[in-house]
């Protein structure tokens, strides 16, 4: 462990040097293709847990034609991880909700398991590297909401030993519109020694900004786009994705008419304005396939990816850009959090923090 | 020698794996999982029943660490969860002499190491919240056996302490025992009505356990088994593991147990009743009429007749420490195991017998549970079943 330090600035410092995947006189989508092949896309969100709930007889590996994501349409988008979300449906309330997310969790695991063929669970950088060699999809079990936690660290853990991956940060006493309260701040405090990701989509200002001061690993926004373009409760003013530059977190752009608007022109817009405010080293993508939101003309499923980085080549973005738009930034930010997490359980023992005696 | 050393000797090779102890729940409930402030490493003796000395100085060599919840409050999955934590945390904190156990083989190894092997069991079906969902997040947990009930009926299996309700096991009831046969979850019948025993053992593809319960023949309680399906444990392949608790094994003390609550009623008390007034009218009560004390012999005459109808190889302890407020004399912690081996070898006992009582017949009912487990899962996938779908 001599080589753990707590400065990861060295390593963010030494990325290898980029070689060049696709002919530069080819097509867009053509070079679209080439480049996602070798940098496939690391998709922030993805509703699919909650849609096959209720949905009996299905076969991912085939192809099914009653949801948006699919083992053949993921391969033919170039989708490398996955984020499954654990959110659960409407309705579901009070002390339901943490059973509700173990059988979410139960129900990952299930579909994971009955697809060996195309997906694989993993819950770090190195997983999923290793799942793509492998020709499988990664799927990484998150974002889940922050009531799963049931306020109490002890189900932290337990969940995370389950393969919870990301938590979203609102919703609950700890995290609401005046920021995280102390016992917030020790939610995540333990967060970064498990290496369980935060995410911020949907959080109150308030609370992402503290959450960007508090947290040693980088945070995510699941779902969120530039609120100077679009405004929407979950985009992001343009200070906040200063600030989130500044943290090297990352702000994944949803593929949704409400959040960007209703052409792939529109989403590029939002992707070349994020790129810009919080820098290249920060964007991402957030299909939000089966999410219940409709979604972007010519990117109906998760097939369509290529369309999407053939009009940013068209917009003159470079290959590096768009390799870390697609997999480069989840990949840093994924290893920086195990980093943390191993850093961090040197110094600290699990929490024992109570919400009762913290936030009285 | 004297018999107690000769205990000793035997209990070095084979030591006890005990069914059932509540040190989370006292963790839980006296400082809140402040581990700091209970550190078994040392003598815990004013605190607690169960300390890491004290389990070495008993001979045990595995644990099924309770994590009971209470049946009557709303929380039971989260507050399960908080209870798995404390165990994991405990394993943490003394890796030199507790070794997380998953299988029988974990458990081997661990005698090996000289380790305390650690396994989970869930107390009662609440737990799950009727969601084989959250039964196989249980099991992911390292949750090894679930007993069906606590005190309390739940909607799908009836209690030996409550009043009839769907008459033993519901269809779904059963469909929860064919999914922890699937998992490789032992099914715990302590706490059940003996309709669910019957029914649990018409389901089940695999052995049972009682992790603490025992027989109704010695002293007629409705916690302990009754012989008609003691009888059936050699069939079955599972394993009786006795328990200690004084109002359980003692026919004065259920008595004297019955009389006291009944004081209270006349009181106008509810006889759970722990209130300052309540305390005080059970004081005065006690003064009046001497609680009946259980002894070693006393437990032996359970597993004697246990023995008798069940066999040998269906046997085992489950002591219910840090679960119970009153313990037999010399069996008053952890360290009180020695006690009833040698009261056994005064009885004649063999020591190939005292191996099976303390070691053998627990590993091996966990091992059969695995290989059932491995068979099941080549034809059967996860459950989907729902208590709507099945009990209407």
């Amino acid at each position: 462990m001599a080589d753990l330090q707590d400065d990861t600035s060295e390593l963010d410092g030494l990325p290898d040097p980029y070689k060049p995947v696709a002919a530069s006189g080819a097509a867009p989508l053509e070079r679209a293709h080439a480049i996602l092949a070798a940098h496939p896309v690391a998709d922030g969100y993805n509703g699919l847990p909650c849609a096959l709930r209720n949905l009996h007889w299905y076969d991912l590996e085939l192809g099914e034609s009653a949801v948006d994501t699919d083992v053949p349409r993921l391969r033919e988008g170039h989708v490398g991880v996955l984020f499954w979300s654990l959110h659960l449906p409407e309705g579901v309330a009070g002390d339901r909700i943490v059973a509700g997310t173990l059988e979410q969790l139960d129900l990952v695991n299930t579909v994971v398991r009955a697809h060996p063929q195309g997906l694989r669970l993993v819950c770090t950088a190195g997983q999923a590297t290793d799942a793509r060699n492998c020709g499988r999809i990664a799927v990484l079990p998150g974002p889940a909401a922050a009531a799963a936690l049931g306020d109490s660290l002890g189900i932290l853990r337990a969940l995370h030993t389950l393969g919870l991956c990301v938590l979203t940060l609102s919703g609950v006493s700890w995290a609401g519109e005046d920021g995280l309260t102390r016992f917030g701040e020790e939610v995540l405090r333990e967060m970064n020694r498990l290496g369980v990701l935060a995410d911020l989509s949907g959080a109150s200002a308030d609370t992402a900004r503290r959450a960007l001061a508090v947290s040693r690993a980088p945070v995510l926004f699941t779902r969120s786009a530039a609120g100077t373009l679009r405004p929407h409760p979950a985009n992001l003013p343009d200070d906040l994705l200063a600030g989130l530059g500044a943290a090297k977190g990352l702000c994944m752009v949803p593929l949704t008419p409400e959040q960007t608007g209703p052409s792939v022109q529109d989403v590029a817009d939002h992707l070349d304005h994020v790129r810009e405010v919080a820098g290249p080293d920060c964007v991402g993508l957030s299909g939000t396939y089966d999410a219940g939101t409709a979604h972007p003309q010519d990117l109906g499923d998760s097939s369509c990816y290529p369309h999407l980085i053939a009009e940013l080549l068209h917009r003159g973005w470079s290959e590096p850009d768009i390799a870390l738009l697609t997999w480069g930034n989840v990949q840093r930010v994924l290893r920086t959090a195990d980093f943390t997490a191993r850093a961090t359980q040197q110094r600290r023992e699990p929490s024992t923090a109570k919400i009762a005696d913290v936030d009285g | 020698m004297t018999s107690l050393e000769e205990a000793r000797e035997l209990l070095a090779e084979f030591p006890v794996v005990d069914g059932h102890n509540d040190l989370p729940w006292a963790l839980r409930k006296q400082v809140r999982y402040d581990l700091d402030a209970r550190d078994i490493a040392v003598h815990q003796n004013a605190h607690l029943h169960t300390d890491i000395p004290r389990l070495r100085e008993g001979g045990v060599g595995a644990q099924y660490w309770s994590v009971y919840v209470r049946s009557d409050l709303p929380d039971a999955v989260p507050a399960t969860l908080e209870q798995i934590d404390c165990v994991r945390q405990l394993l943490a904190r003394y890796p030199a002499d507790l070794a997380p156990a998953l299988t029988a083989a974990d458990i081997e190894t661990a005698r090996g190491e000289g380790r305390i092997a650690s396994l989970m069991g869930a107390e009662g079906g609440h737990s799950i919240g009727c969601s084989l969902g959250t039964l196989r997040g249980l099991y992911g947990l390292g949750v090894r056996y679930m007993t069906l009930t606590h005190n309390d009926n739940n909607p799908w299996a009836d209690s030996a302490t409550d009043e009839p309700g769907v008459g033993g096991l519901s269809a779904f009831g059963r469909e929860v025992v064919r999914e922890m046969n699937r998992l490789g979850m032992l099914v715990d019948l302590s706490h059940v009505a003996a309709t669910t025993m019957r029914d649990a053992m018409d389901a089940t593809s695999a052995p049972v356990i009682f992790s603490h319960s025992s027989s109704r023949a010695v002293c007629d309680h409705p916690r302990n088994i009754p012989d008609d399906v003691l009888e059936r444990l050699p069939g079955n392949g599972g394993v009786a593991m006795v328990t200690f608790v004084p109002k359980f094994v003692l026919q004065a003390a259920v008595d004297w147990t019955l009389a006291a609550d009944e004081n209270m009623r006349a009181h106008g008390l509810h006889h759970l009743d722990t209130t300052a007034e309540a305390m005080k009218v059970h004081r005065a009560f006690e003064e009046r009429n001497p609680r009946p004390v259980a002894t070693v012999s006393t437990v032996a005459d359970h597993l004697d007749h246990m023995r008798e109808v069940a066999g040998i190889d269906h046997l085992g302890i489950g002591g219910d420490y840090d679960g119970t407020a009153f313990t037999p004399d010399g069996l008053g912690d952890v360290s009180g195991y020695p006690n009833l081996i040698a009261e056994l070898l005064d009885r004649g006992w063999s020591k190939p017998d005292l191996a099976k009582l303390t070691w053998q017949n627990a590993v091996r009912v966990l091992g059969a549970a695995e290989d059932v487990a491995r068979d099941l899962q080549a034809t059967r996938g996860p459950s989907n079943a729902t208590i709507e779908s099945l009990d209407g």
